[in-house]
């Protein structure tokens, strides 16, 4: 009976793999299939299909930046159940000039979420204030290869995904929580 | 590359006794394009340290990475410190979303058009 159910389950997720070079090149068509994959195979709203257009963003840009020399590749995985859930898992090769530690990455982020505008900063605020807010999960872990594997997870059930916002009424007058 | 255009035009409010620098904004800015095109509006900031009015019409600008969310950070501290304002008009909500997700909105003044932003900066 159990086995039923589990096999009843994974029949229901859609998995995607993407292999790309390590070039941000590559980017602009990444995101376009991230909101095309979110509006038409999730339950997900527009606008949770614009962030995660940001949040596979900010994930591929770190990996290409930090984690994969030019010339290699890094790997981005979909996993959805239409009515649940979106998981999404960038791993780079380890071979990034500036390559960190998955607790390394861990503890910056912690460091970074809680400081308010990142004001002198140009760049963190990807992972602190982008990837981490919007997701209810967030793991990085060490791979074999050198390379660090981040997951991300968003359930469809989240109250928060209910709020939208209406620029219309007033934009100079928003109520932020 | 990836597409982005920045053109930056001269407004004369109040019968030309205030000048506002009017940039319009149409594409994507990310990681293939930021730290070029970024370039456009220091060197703006540069030619005006003092009472820059700087009016960023964002109503084509379909994306912005963090990267470039750390830029318009950087832009508004500079011209605020030099006696400035910058307002951005028109901007798409899921642009709005994500400068609101990263507390810039309660930073930054913005209006619905480009004319609300001029009355206002004209005021």
């Amino acid at each position: 009976m159990e086995n039923n159910s589990e096999e009843k389950n994974k029949e229901q997720i859609t998995e995607i793999t993407i292999v790309m070079p390590t070039q941000a090149y590559f980017m602009s068509g990444i995101r376009d299939f991230t909101l095309n994959l979110i509006k038409n195979m999730t339950d997900f709203s527009e606008q949770w299909a614009y962030r995660f257009q940001s949040i596979v963003d900010e994930l591929c840009n770190n990996a290409i930046e930090h984690g994969s020399r030019q010339g290699e590749s890094i790997k981005i995985i979909f996993q959805s159940i239409k009515s649940e859930y979106i998981q999404i898992i960038v791993e780079d090769s380890g071979t990034g000039p500036k390559q960190l530690k998955a607790e390394e990455i861990m503890k910056l982020v912690e460091e970074r979420k809680d400081q308010k505008l990142l004001n002198g900063l140009i760049r963190g605020r990807g992972l602190p204030k982008i990837v981490a807010e919007w997701t209810d999960e967030l793991e990085f872990s060490n791979l074999e290869n050198g390379g660090v594997r981040v997951r991300v997870k968003k359930f469809l059930n989240d109250p928060i995904f209910q709020k939208n916002i209406n620029l219309n009424n007033n934009p100079t007058h928003i109520i932020l929580n | 590359m990836t597409d982005i255009n920045i053109t930056i035009e001269d407004l004369a409010l109040n019968n030309g006794d205030k000048l506002v620098k009017l940039a319009t904004f149409s594409g994507q800015l990310d990681e293939t394009n930021v730290d070029e095109k970024a370039k456009l509006i220091y060197e703006l900031i540069e030619q005006n340290p003092k009472s820059l009015n700087l009016l960023l019409n964002f109503e084509n600008l379909e994306y912005m990475n963090s990267k470039a969310i750390g830029y318009l950070t950087d832009w508004y501290s500079k011209v605020s410190e030099g006696g400035g304002k910058l307002v951005v008009a028109a901007i798409k909500p899921n642009v709005f979303d994500i400068l609101e997700v990263v507390g810039l909105t309660q930073l930054i003044e913005f209006f619905s058009t480009v004319d609300e932003a001029k009355l206002a900066l004209a005021s």
